[in-house]
């Protein structure tokens, strides 16, 4: 046999140059694939693979379905303040948010899929209503808000190169959904505050747990959910604005994001604070144990610098005060260290009322403890989720210009729309 | 949207829509939670504490007629400390309670009161969400995180299944056996007084503490032994308004 040696040179496989973009796919589609096999085995295996039990059934992957929703509601918050308050130059922003909002929402519905044991029956809150759980009206409100979310992302996806060349018409029939962006604005603001308050509420009408059996988880995941989504927009914004020419930001137009995002966290300390001083106040078998939790038990470090210090206090500092809000690199670290703060208090909110239980046993109550570690398979199927947010986002970034403050000019149609609504006091 | 509706008006329009449409909802279910007392049957078990020895025959009663599988139990002996010389026991079985937070939670309608008060969970039909497992005070709901396929090892001995076996992935918990009193409710038998019309934990106490009856009948026996003695349910102060009755152990019942 003969070794033709031009023909090996002529197979040669050209390899893709080695750039930051191609390192970060390649890092995000090993994650994607840990985290599909995981959730592939858990389809199959059942929750068994999971550390989750009879006392501790929502774990990490209940975190990432709070934190995902949570960190999505910059797109309501971001579209309410340009198309109901008429504050039009937030528009790029408010882009950007809905885009994550929508990656957020898939990502929770995926986190769901796989948490429940009957991933098949998903459909049966659509069909059989419980109008009096709490949980039923999450569901119906996120599978409506999502969408909602596609319909204000069609623009975005409109702006895809290979689409608007090989299929004009419907990128052009896709950019027309602008035309419906207000309406949209009342449906995702109405479906939101539903919602967003309501996954507080679902741990708060719980009277077998006495520290979550209080209105204010309600109010206090609301206001953190604000704060949080805004703060991912930001933060995402400005990351891609840094590591790549697709992405462009208006500083000035997210410094004023980055303001009102200190004056949301200064509400949001300030309930926190009455919430967590009024259960204080006397001794509640249950209430107190759980409290115990967050100030000095496992989750105290969590509580204390994840939530408080890092999560709050520091970023009012930094946002509030015009010098470091104003310098990218410290605007960046406050938000993020939002975003941290909110995922640390869905974290600790889910676990310091499970960690510990109040027996049913006649006579003085009395507490028992359970424990929770995440299992292997937890973190690679939700690592695999987080990755998917990853992915979609920076795909965005590159293939639709989600980041993109240099096209301030709004659509026309749309334009037409909002002079339609008077703007009290134009 | 014509001129002649402004913006601020449309928001308005939307939320008294909104409140349009709640307000009536809310009224109902107020209504619903004062007339919850059936006119019919109310099914209870009465416990007694002075008499229950804690050999756990019930459990493993349950395990067999109901085919329980081993990681679960629906019926939890636990002992809860002494009278006198005696040991004291408690059983739990489902509650039953008349305001159940399972209901109350589950987002598909999956645990549901049926008429006759025994709160009835539809395998067909969960979810696996896992809120009412949460949501119960007494910790009476176990989650299926795996199939049961293998022998159960309360059958034969301790009787034959009489229900399916639960899929993977949905929450279980105790019936009062209410295959037992249907089909012998069908078949002209009494609960609570013919064996193979009561539920399977009653039927298998060697010592007679469990008693079950219509709590609307007052010539019931679950009626007659509530009326002569002091008795407690479990977790009273959360007003879920347990069907499961205790008559608890004193230094006068075992001498």
């Amino acid at each position: 046999m003969k070794i033709k040696l031009p023909k090996i040179r002529s197979l040669k496989i050209r390899l893709p140059q080695f750039t930051l973009w191609t390192g970060w796919i390649l890092g995000l589609a090993i994650f994607l694939t840990a985290g599909a096999t995981a959730g592939v085995m858990v389809l199959w295996k059942g929750l068994s693979l999971t550390n989750l039990s009879d006392k501790v059934p929502w774990g990490l992957w209940i975190t990432i379905d709070l934190s995902s929703i949570a960190v999505s509601a910059g797109a309501f918050s971001l579209c309410a303040v340009v198309y109901l308050l008429g504050l039009k130059r937030f528009e790029p922003v408010a882009r950007t948010a809905t885009f994550i909002g929508l990656i957020g929402y898939t990502m929770a519905v995926l986190t769901l899929l796989l948490d429940i044991g009957r991933p098949d029956r998903f459909w049966h809150s659509m069909i059989y209503w419980n109008e009096h759980s709490l949980l039923w009206e999450v569901t119906m409100c996120v599978t409506l808000y999502l969408g909602v979310l596609i319909l204000e992302a069609l623009p975005i996806f409109a702006r895809f190169e290979w689409l608007r060349s090989h299929l004009p018409k419907l990128a052009d029939n896709m950019s027309q959904a602008h035309r419906l962006a207000p309406y949209l604005a009342i449906a995702g603001l109405v479906l939101s505050m539903l919602h967003q308050s309501s996954l507080g509420a679902l741990y708060g009408v719980l009277k077998a747990r006495p520290l979550w059996y209080r209105p204010d988880i309600s109010v206090l995941f609301i206001i953190s959910a604000i704060a949080a989504g805004m703060a991912l927009t930001v933060f995402a914004s400005m990351v891609s604005a840094r590591l790549t020419k697709h992405a462009n930001v208006d500083n000035n137009l997210l410094d004023r994001v980055a303001h009102i995002i200190g004056w949301v966290l200064v509400v949001y300390l300030y309930f926190r604070f009455w919430d967590a001083l009024a259960m204080t106040y006397t001794y509640e078998p249950g209430r107190t144990e759980g409290l115990q939790l967050l100030t000095g038990g496992v989750l105290s470090f969590n509580f204390w610098i994840g939530e408080i210090l890092l999560g709050a206090v520091v970023p009012i500092l930094l946002l509030l005060n015009k010098k470091t809000r104003s310098l990218p690199l410290w605007r960046m670290l406050a938000m993020i260290l939002v975003v941290g703060g909110v995922v640390a208090y869905r974290w600790d909110t889910n676990l310091s009322g499970l960690l510990i239980y109040l027996s049913y046993l006649p006579g003085e109550p009395t507490m028992a403890y359970a424990t929770y570690h995440p299992s292997l398979v937890e973190f690679l199927a939700g690592g695999g989720i987080v990755s998917y947010g990853l992915l979609a986002f920076s795909l965005g970034v590159r293939y639709l210009k989600v980041v993109d403050h240099n096209v301030v000019k709004v659509h026309e149609v749309e334009a037409k729309v909002i002079e339609a609504i008077p703007v009290p006091g134009d | 949207m014509s001129n002649k509706i402004n913006r601020r008006d449309f928001i308005k329009l939307t939320f008294a829509g909104v409140a349009v449409l709640a307000v009536p909802k809310i009224m109902r279910q107020v209504q619903a939670l004062e007339t919850l007392t059936p006119n019919g049957r109310q099914w209870a078990m009465v416990i007694d504490q002075s008499k229950c020895t804690g050999c756990g025959y019930c459990t493993l009663a349950c395990r067999a007629h109901n085919d329980i599988p081993p990681e679960i139990s629906w019926n939890v002996v636990t002992k809860t400390g002494t009278v006198g010389a005696q040991d004291v026991y408690i059983a739990r079985p489902c509650m039953q309670c008349a305001h159940a937070p399972c209901v109350d939670v589950c987002p598909v309608k999956a645990s549901t009161y049926r008429p006759d008060g025994i709160v009835q969970m539809d395998y067909d039909r969960c979810i696996g969400c896992r809120y009412c497992e949460i949501a119960c005070p007494y910790g009476a709901r176990s989650f299926n995180w795996k199939q049961f396929d293998g022998p159960n090892s309360s059958v034969p001995q301790w009787g034959q299944p009489e229900v399916a076996r639960r899929p993977r992935g949905v929450v279980e918990k105790c019936s009062f056996c209410y295959q037992r009193i249907d089909r012998g409710l069908a078949l002209g038998f009494k609960p609570g007084i013919d064996e193979d019309a009561t539920p399977a934990c009653v039927v298998a106490c060697p010592v007679g503490a469990r008693q079950f009856g219509d709590l609307n009948d007052p010539e019931s026996n679950v009626s007659k032994l509530l009326k002569g003695r002091t008795s407690y349910r479990l977790r009273e102060d959360l007003g879920t308004s347990p069907h499961v009755y205790y008559l608890p152990a004193t230094e006068e019942a075992h001498s």
